[in-house]
């Protein structure tokens, strides 16, 4: 009798799990979110020792490219696999469809375009498609922010010149990664000021076919604990780079985006709605703490709806953020109480309602998905309508509990399943879904 | 030039000493006793080299005098020899760095006549320390006696000069490819009514290393596109010049040498590539200068009959450069375009400079209460300062870090059984004070988390035995429990291509040696020798040099455990002083032995070999020598060596797949020499062909080595 009950019990546990879980959203329209991708490899990038972002990794980057991300395959083993990019690439990069670019690690001087290749043994190599040398303006590597201006057929990077004194920009050609043109923005350094970010954040609008660029001032160049000056949006037009306004946004609307010195190489900090609505994440100070915000630039508009928050009641920093369609965005953000330091198990997954401003945290089974170490890392991609989202134990100096962990979230249903397991032993810090052809 | 203009000076200068130094003041008494030949006798007392061998502690042990007329740097001479292997960042005055049994570089100390070498400025090293002026240098592996007061973990060479009893004159110029040109001066006069001796040494180096880098990428003519070339360095000069000049008085009443000693190093150095050669620098240089005055004294039966005593006190002002103020990006071809950032830190231009005073005070008492049984105490104080400053970037806070140690031990030598059996005991104390004054970059040098002074102190101590059974076989035996003190390099970077991590721990080891050896005396003239040594390491707190994933950078890091084993052997075969072969290889097995993290997971590079070293390499040498060939008293020796360096991982093993991962890759490296001496050894003439195939070759991951070179060297000793 016991036996049964206990059985009962369990069986309506895990209904109420699972209904809790398979919540359906609210009837909407339902736009297509993205155009499907044919064929794609997931790209998981991996770091000894220490979490790699923002370059503090030093003991080597790892790339392994696998087919699916799901419960059926098998656990993705690091141990003496994977490509070993440590010398010659950055974990940060630019990527679309099937190839990578990036001015890479090795600093032979120019900018380089690559793609990831697995033979039938599943072994992984790299393959160069084209390397080109700089022409005027020299870029660091990670030091630069970038956008696809146009058909996505030319690819702008923009990053700070003598001592971060100037912005600078350069247009390449997609398929050879020739310099088209380059120069300097006609932007000045604010009164008091005198270095520019590193890297500012960059972005193109196809509604109004604008570059969008976000940046900021510090008193001190390379000084990360520097005085800065207010946050402005220039509004660039493409085809001649002229800067057409700029505008200061209120620190109460925004001190800072949620990150200013290697562009949107490795964290997603900006997206977009059907309607081409242009979101940012970023960072206010509430009671002497930086505190997430998410603001909205409207379609139409070329500054943020100072009424608008998406990010409201923040636990701490909003890190990163990305459209799930729907009316949906996942959030990645930390709970300031929980930890501040880049490994602190203080950071995890929300879903923002966008229309409510209301969000909720990841669930699988009911449960939250677990907190994870990471600040800077990018362990969650959206394609087809799927949000893969790594969870990862990696912090060092606590032992991990359970295997790092990819969760799939259903974009149109919200249901969250369990997906593939990775080995323990490295820093889990990016996911990459490529297109293969 | 500059350079060239410095060059050209010296040698006049040279030019017009000689013949002062070569008049009949100097006692012209034939030249390089200890070379002569003897025709019809077979002598087979043992060397001094050969008696060091025997003794308890696991030694290698060259004899320098007998190679200085072809040896164009010490490192040439040392590299060959059983379990040591060095690696060169590129030519003439590149950063090195010399293993022993496994350990690294800066785990090895140096010793110049007992006293740290880099007391005579930082920027002289084996590699640029006049060859001429060298009598032999011993090698200790693993365990080092404690007279040197010293706290190296993997060993410590400890090179020894001429010590003549009479005046001589020695002088050679050589020149080579690359626009190499060396010069060394070394004499020693005693005034015949003083007494006073005088020992005046000059030496000059000069190379512009334009050796040629294959497959490099460089731009094409439009600028669009990369191109793979064959280019010559273009920004990689080197100026070494060193002026020292000794005086004192020997066999005296109250002693029985005393010697004061000045001394100039002053070395400028283009600076071509960062950590690897795909950052092409061309503007940026460092410059040393140091200037250093010591004292030595030594007294046998001091205050009482059988305690020695040598003193030694030295002070050393050092000044180092590093000027890095352009922003350029270059490539292999000279061609650059502006950049946005410096080319060796990749941030602000700086023209830093460093000030390290170094004091040094050595003092050794010998007791020997009894035949054959010796009493040591010995103190040594090492005190480096390392302030900081930058003429360019105001910005920049200067800062005060001191190193300050203090070693102090005790040992007990004992010869028993007539001879046949020696034992050594020994004690040390560690006593290690730092003063962290700098803040640059504080996140990545730890200067966050220590902060302030600390000193800290460690002891260790060790044995050494060894049996005599026959000539032909004898067993040696040592340990020692060691520490290991950052040095400044590790604790404090260069200031150009390598952080601070003032927050870097001591390296601690048990280090084990066993060893055999023997001497056959095979008749007619046959002579076969050989030594086989077997070593252990058990290392904490191993102190590994990184490449940083940001602006090719790098930085001295600990790793937990690290446990090392390994066996090298050697075997020379003479025939009466014409055919002389001798061969030798090393293995060492230097691996992870950390099970679990610090978080208590297995660690994925659990019995992973340590990566970035060589760990399989052995060197073979052949040489005949001709005697009486043309003029009178003369010899034609012919040389040819060849060393092979197995290929090892930069990273390590478990990280990323085998076929992906980034090697150092195998070398095979032949050289040839050929030297023709006459009048008994009182001129030499000799050749010298390195890298004789041409091979690519890398001891350091993307740092190409010269390709062939040839070098010609006079010497002249009177």
């Amino acid at each position: 009798m016991k036996k049964m009950l206990a059985i009962l019990a369990i069986a309506m546990v895990s209904m109420m799990m699972l209904a809790i879980s398979c919540e359906k959203p609210e009837p909407e329209p339902e736009p297509e979110p993205e155009p499907v991708v044919k064929d794609y490899n997931f790209d998981l990038f991996v770091c000894a020792v220490k979490h790699g972002g923002m370059s503090k990794n030093k003991n080597g980057t790892y790339v392994r490219s696998v087919p699916a991300l799901t419960a059926d395959q098998p656990r993705v083993e690091f141990t003496g696999k994977g490509i070993d990019i440590t010398e010659d690439y950055t974990l940060e990069s630019i990527t679309r469809g099937k190839y990578y670019y990036q001015v890479p690690q090795r600093a032979t001087g120019g900018f380089v375009k690559f793609h990831i290749e697995r033979n039938a043994a599943g072994e992984e190599r790299i393959v160069e498609d084209a390397e080109v040398p700089f022409k005027e303006n020299v870029y660091a590597a990670r030091k630069y922010t970038h956008a696809w201006v146009g058909d996505s057929t030319t690819l702008v990077i923009v990053g700070t010149a003598d001592k971060a004194t100037k912005i600078i920009w350069s247009k390449l050609s997609e398929s050879t990664l020739a310099v088209q043109s380059e120069g300097t923005l006609a932007i000045s350094l604010p009164e008091g000021f005198n270095a520019f970010s590193t890297s500012g954040l960059l972005t193109y609008r196809k509604s109004d076919k604008k570059l969008y660029y976000f940046y900021l001032a510090k008193r001190e160049a390379g000084q990360s604990d520097a005085a800065t000056s207010v946050t402005y949006i220039a509004v660039i037009d493409p085809a001649t780079m002229q800067v057409e306004s700029n505008t200061a946004v209120p620190s109460s609307v925004m001190e800072e985006t949620a990150g200013s010195a290697y562009g949107e190489l490795m964290q997603s900090m900006i997206m977009y709605d059907e309607a081409d609505n242009l979101y940012v994440a970023g960072m206010v100070t509430v009671n002497d703490q930086e505190m997430g915000i998410l603001r909205r630039i409207p379609v139409g508009s070329k500054t943020f709806d100072a009424s608008w928050n998406g990010f409201p009641n923040p636990e701490g920093k909003l890190l990163t953020v990305q459209y799930l369609g729907y009316g949906r965005a996942l959030c990645y953000s930390r709970d300031e109480s929980l930890g501040t330091k880049i490994d602190s198990k203080s950071h995890f997954y929300s879903i923002i309602d966008l229309a409510s401003g209301t969000r909720m945290r990841v669930k699988y089974n009911g449960t939250d998905l677990q907190y994870c170490g990471g600040r800077f890392s990018q362990r969650s991609v959206v394609v087809n309508g799927k949000a893969y989202i790594g969870v990862g134990g990696e912090v060092e100096g606590e032992a991990e509990a359970t295997y790092p962990t990819i969760y799939i979230y259903d974009c149109k249903t919200g249901t969250v399943e369990k997906g593939v397991e990775l080995s323990k032993g490295f820093c889990f810090d990016i996911i990459r879904a490529m297109e293969v052809e | 030039m500059q350079f060239r203009r410095i060059w050209m000076s010296l040698i006049s200068l040279l030019g017009c000493f000689v013949p002062l130094l070569g008049q009949d003041s100097l006692s012209v008494r034939g030249a390089l006793d200890d070379t002569l030949m003897l025709r019809n006798a077979t002598v087979t007392a043992r060397s001094r080299e050969q008696k060091l061998r025997e003794g308890a502690f696991a030694v290698g042990a060259l004899n320098i005098r007998l190679q200085a007329s072809t040896l164009q740097s010490l490192t040439q001479a040392i590299d060959r020899t059983a379990g040591i292997r060095i690696r060169e960042e590129g030519g003439v005055g590149s950063e090195f760095d010399l293993s022993i049994n496994g350990m690294s570089g800066n785990s090895i100390r140096y010793f110049l006549d007992g006293m740290p070498l880099d007391a005579k400025g930082s920027g002289m090293t084996l590699a640029n320390l006049p060859v001429n002026i060298i009598d032999r240098v011993e090698i200790y592996k693993g365990v080092i006696p404690a007279s040197f007061g010293s706290d190296a973990l993997g060993g410590a060479v400890n090179i020894i000069t001429n010590r003549r009893n009479r005046n001589y004159l020695d002088f050679s110029y050589g020149f080579g490819s690359f626009h190499t040109h060396k010069a060394d001066f070394n004499a020693q006069y005693t005034g015949k009514k003083t007494g006073i001796i005088l020992k005046p040494v000059i030496s000059a180096s000069y190379s512009k290393n334009n050796y040629i880098m294959r497959d490099v990428k460089v731009r094409n003519e439009e600028h669009t596109a990369f191109v793979i070339k064959d280019l010559p360095r273009f920004h990689d000069d080197y100026l070494s010049l060193f002026g020292q000049l000794e005086a004192g008085v020997a066999d005296r009443s109250w002693t029985d040498a005393f010697f004061v000693s000045a001394s100039v190093a002053m070395i400028d150095k283009d600076i071509q590539t960062g950590a690897t050669q795909d950052h092409v620098i061309g503007m940026a240089e460092r410059h040393s200068r140091a200037v250093n005055v010591s004292a030595r004294y030594e007294k046998a039966d001091f205050l009482t009959e059988g305690l020695q005593l040598l003193a030694t006190v030295s002070q050393t002002w050092d000044h180092s450069q590093t000027i890095d103020t352009t922003y350029r990006r270059y490539y292999w071809d000279g061609t650059y375009i502006d950049g946005s950032y410096s080319e060796i830190r990749g941030r602000g231009k700086t023209w830093r400079h460093y000030h390290r005073p170094l004091t040094v005070v050595r003092a050794n008492l010998n007791y020997r209460f009894a035949e054959g049984h010796d009493l040591a105490l010995n103190y040594l104080l090492n005190r480096a300062g390392n302030r900081q400053e930058d003429a360019w970037d105001t910005e920049f806070e200067p800062s005060s870090d001191v190193l300050a140690k203090h070693i102090v031990s005790l040992s007990y030598d004992q010869s028993l059984l007539g001879g046949r059996l020696n034992n050594a005991f020994f004690v040390k104390d560690y006593i290690n004070h730092l003063t962290v004054g700098q803040n640059e970059l504080p996140s990545t040098t730890g200067a966050d988390k220590v902060t302030g002074s600390n000193t800290q102190n460690y002891l260790g101590g060790g044995l050494g035995s060894r049996y005599l059974f026959l000539d032909e076989l004898a067993v040696k035996g040592s340990y020692e429990h060691s520490i290991r003190l950052p040095v400044s390099r590790e604790v404090l970077g260069n200031g150009s291509t390598i952080y601070a991590n003032v927050a870097l721990k001591p390296e601690i080891s048990e280090n084990f040696n066993l060893g055999l050896f023997g001497t056959a005396d095979l008749g007619g003239g046959h002579s076969l020798s050989y030594e086989v040594n077997g070593f252990f390491r058990l290392v904490d707190n191993y102190i590994r040099a990184t490449v940083t994933e940001t602006e090719s950078m790098m930085q001295y890091v600990n790793v937990d455990a690290v446990h090392i084993k390994g066996v090298d052997g050697e075997i020379r075969y003479d025939w009466a002083g014409k055919l002389h072969i001798a061969a030798n290889a090393s293995f060492d097995d230097s691996r992870d032995m950390r099970k679990y993290t610090q978080s208590g997971d297995l660690s994925v590079t659990y019995r992973n070999r340590t990566p970035n070293r060589p760990w399989a390499y052995a060197n073979t040498e052949v040489s005949y020598t001709f005697h009486q060939v043309g003029l009178r008293d003369s010899r034609l020796r012919l040389g040819f060596d060849y060393q092979y360096v197995h290929w090892f991982y930069l990273t390590w093993e478990a990280y990323g797949s085998a076929s992906t991962k980034s090697k150092v890759p195998t070398q095979h490296i032949t050289n040839a020499s050929l030297l023709y001496s006459w009048r008994g050894g009182r001129y030499n003439l000799s050749l010298e062909c390195t890298n004789l195939l041409n091979a690519l070759a890398f001891d350091n991951y993307r740092l190409q080595k010269p390709g062939r070179a040839f070098f010609l060297k006079f010497r002249l000793f009177l």
